[in-house]
């Protein structure tokens, strides 16, 4: 599981809502995959990051230089790019987990695959 | 209602798929056309969500755009993380996104899954939340009405061999074999019985059809029909009656009723959960039914089809013209062994065919490893529609042959207009900007509207 995908996720166990967003990260085994560098494809990316969200994923991965917010000019600036292209597409996450804030639901991630199942009893009627 | 309604697509949707997922991994095929071209069509640097992405095959169409794929079944979602893709398990009622992440979303084959229009309604719902306003969803479903067939009631069960995955499995693992294999995954069922005599490969019809090309490049064949072929076997070589009778109605389904049929399933594999629900409105599909969107099960073709139909005429053309001269033969031994790699051997018809066809195969006498093997080759053309189970006739099968192949999938196939009916008065957050026939599908993009504040 990329960051890019973790910062879609939300939970939807019943009653959370919004507040399932984001999902806390924690991982026991991680792997760098190298993915050819697009800037233009990252550049486009960039606008729909939530921020706050990559950040608190990429501080549990314990990442290092993990820009904080999009720079002036972004779009032609190779060295954030470059690192926005790492963290978001490079790092995945094959196991761990992946935690509701809201209600403290787990979901498993196993060989790379998230499991975002709920059962019959968790899920909005 | 709701619940009976998961418990219904537990059992004829997800433990189906689940079961079978295994099979899947070597049969891939290529995207749809109409599907590529939605795909290719999204702005570079765009997130798309594929929900109900099986093996994951549209999931590179386009690596331009940042693709995630999302699937119930875990075994084919596995398939797909094999190859490198970016996948998860989830439920498309419950899709665990945030709002409005998505730039683009696709849906093949999937919502004829749901046996209810409100767990229809909900799915489409839940894909137009995570769209970003002005997002595209595609939504591909099948169609009740075909071209040359006819399904009895909306809600079906579509049978599966099983048996017959494995066997294609091993086949396309044959040398020569590999590339036949990989075709696309249709989700559009086959040729119904034709008006002349009810048979399941008669392409007589076909021969109007624009997509039919290769019937329109060859014009000699595609006047061939079963009748001819029943007349001419029937009074001249006498080969046609050689064939066993579970053979014979593989060509002419005349033999095959539903009442027929319904007492096999209902024998083997009883919906014991969903009785109340089956028996009251769901029909057991009796037609040749292509397994679906996810189901990569193309007949064999020495050539790239540009549809399954195609592919299956092509093949039934052959196969066709081989039984009018079935003592040439040269023509036997002509393109079938570069197909077949297998060596004649011992092997015959397969599991689901009686000793009567390997017999009858034998009796075939010039070129008889070719004819096997041709046999064969249409068997396992006309089975990944599960069709010779379809047209084992109920007196002397065994039911746990059966029992051990049939897995029954669930559809709720859809009328022309339904699916828009159903976006219009259900789904005002999206707007549809076109919507057609594909391949026996009915499909459908629509945008999600610009929200106002």
């Amino acid at each position: 599981m990329k960051l890019l995908t973790h910062n879609l996720l939300s939970s939807h166990v019943r009653g959370v809502g919004p507040r399932g967003f984001p999902l806390r990260l924690e991982a026991t085994e991680v792997r760098v995959i190298p993915v050819e560098f697009n800037p233009d494809f990252v550049a486009r990316m960039i606008p729909k990051v939530e921020w706050a969200a990559l950040l608190e994923a990429a501080d549990h991965l314990r990442l290092a230089e993990v820009p904080k917010g999009p720079t002036q000019g972004y779009e032609q600036d190779e060295t954030f790019l470059r690192k926005m292209h790492h963290v978001l597409l490079e790092v995945e996450v094959v196991e761990g987990t992946l935690q509701c804030p809201e209600s403290g639901r787990v979901f498993p991630i196993t060989r790379g695959i998230p499991n975002m199942l709920l059962n019959e009893e968790e899920t909005e009627t | 209602m709701d619940h009976e309604a998961a418990q219904l697509e537990k059992q004829h949707v997800h433990d189906v798929y689940e079961s079978t997922a295994r099979y899947l991994s070597d049969l891939q095929g290529k995207a749809w056309p109409r599907v590529r071209q939605f795909l290719q069509d999204q702005e570079p640097g765009s997130l798309i969500a594929d929900i109900g992405c099986g093996t994951g095959k549209y999931l590179k169409v386009n690596s331009q755009v940042h693709s995630l794929g999302c699937d119930y079944c875990g075994p084919l979602v596995e398939i797909a993380r094999s190859r490198g893709c970016e996948v998860m398990v989830c439920d498309n009622l419950n899709l665990p996104f945030r709002d409005q992440g998505f730039d683009a979303i696709i849906s093949i084959g999937v919502i004829h899954h749901f046996s209810t229009k409100q767990r229809r309604i909900r799915a489409i719902k839940e894909m137009a939340r995570v769209l970003v306003p002005g997002g595209q969803l595609m939504i591909y479903v099948w169609a009740m009405e075909q071209k040359n067939r006819h399904f009895e009631k909306q809600d079906v069960l579509v049978p599966w061999n099983r048996a017959l995955c494995s066997r294609l499995l091993s086949e396309s693992s044959q040398p020569g074999r590999k590339k036949q294999c990989g075709h696309l995954e249709r989700s559009h069922p086959y040729h119904p019985p034709c008006s002349v005599c009810s048979c399941s490969v008669c392409f007589k019809e076909r021969r109007d059809s624009k997509r039919s090309h290769s019937v329109d490049d060859e014009p000699v064949r595609a006047r061939t029909c079963c009748a001819n072929i029943s007349k001419e076997a029937g009074g001249g070589n006498g080969f046609y009656n050689t064939l066993g009778k579970s053979f014979r109605s593989w060509f002419c389904s005349r033999s095959l009723d539903e009442s027929g049929l319904r007492k096999q399933i209902e024998r083997v594999r009883p919906l014991k959960n969903t009785e109340g629900w089956a028996t009251s409105t769901i029909s057991i599909q009796p037609s040749r039914h292509s397994s679906v969107d996810r189901d990569p099960q193309e007949p064999f073709s020495t050539r790239e089809p540009s549809s399954d139909e195609d592919v299956f005429v092509e093949s039934s053309q052959k196969h066709l013209e081989w039984l009018r001269a079935p003592a040439t033969g040269k023509h036997l031994r002509g393109d079938r062994q570069g197909e077949t790699g297998r060596s004649g051997g011992g092997d015959c018809l397969g599991s689901t065919h009686t000793q009567e066809e390997c017999a009858a195969a034998g009796a075939l006498g010039e070129g008889k490893p070719s004819a096997r093997r041709a046999l064969r080759r249409v068997s396992t053309v006309d089975s990944t529609d599960s069709i010779p189970d379809d047209t084992i006739p109920v007196e002397g099968q065994q039911p746990d042959v059966w029992d051990s192949r049939a897995f029954m999938r669930y559809y709720h196939v859809f009328r022309e207009g339904e699916l828009c009916g159903l976006l219009r008065e259900n789904v005002s957050e999206l707007h549809i900007l076109s919507s057609g026939n594909d391949h026996g599908n009915w499909c459908i993009i629509a945008e999600k509207k610009e929200t106002c504040g």
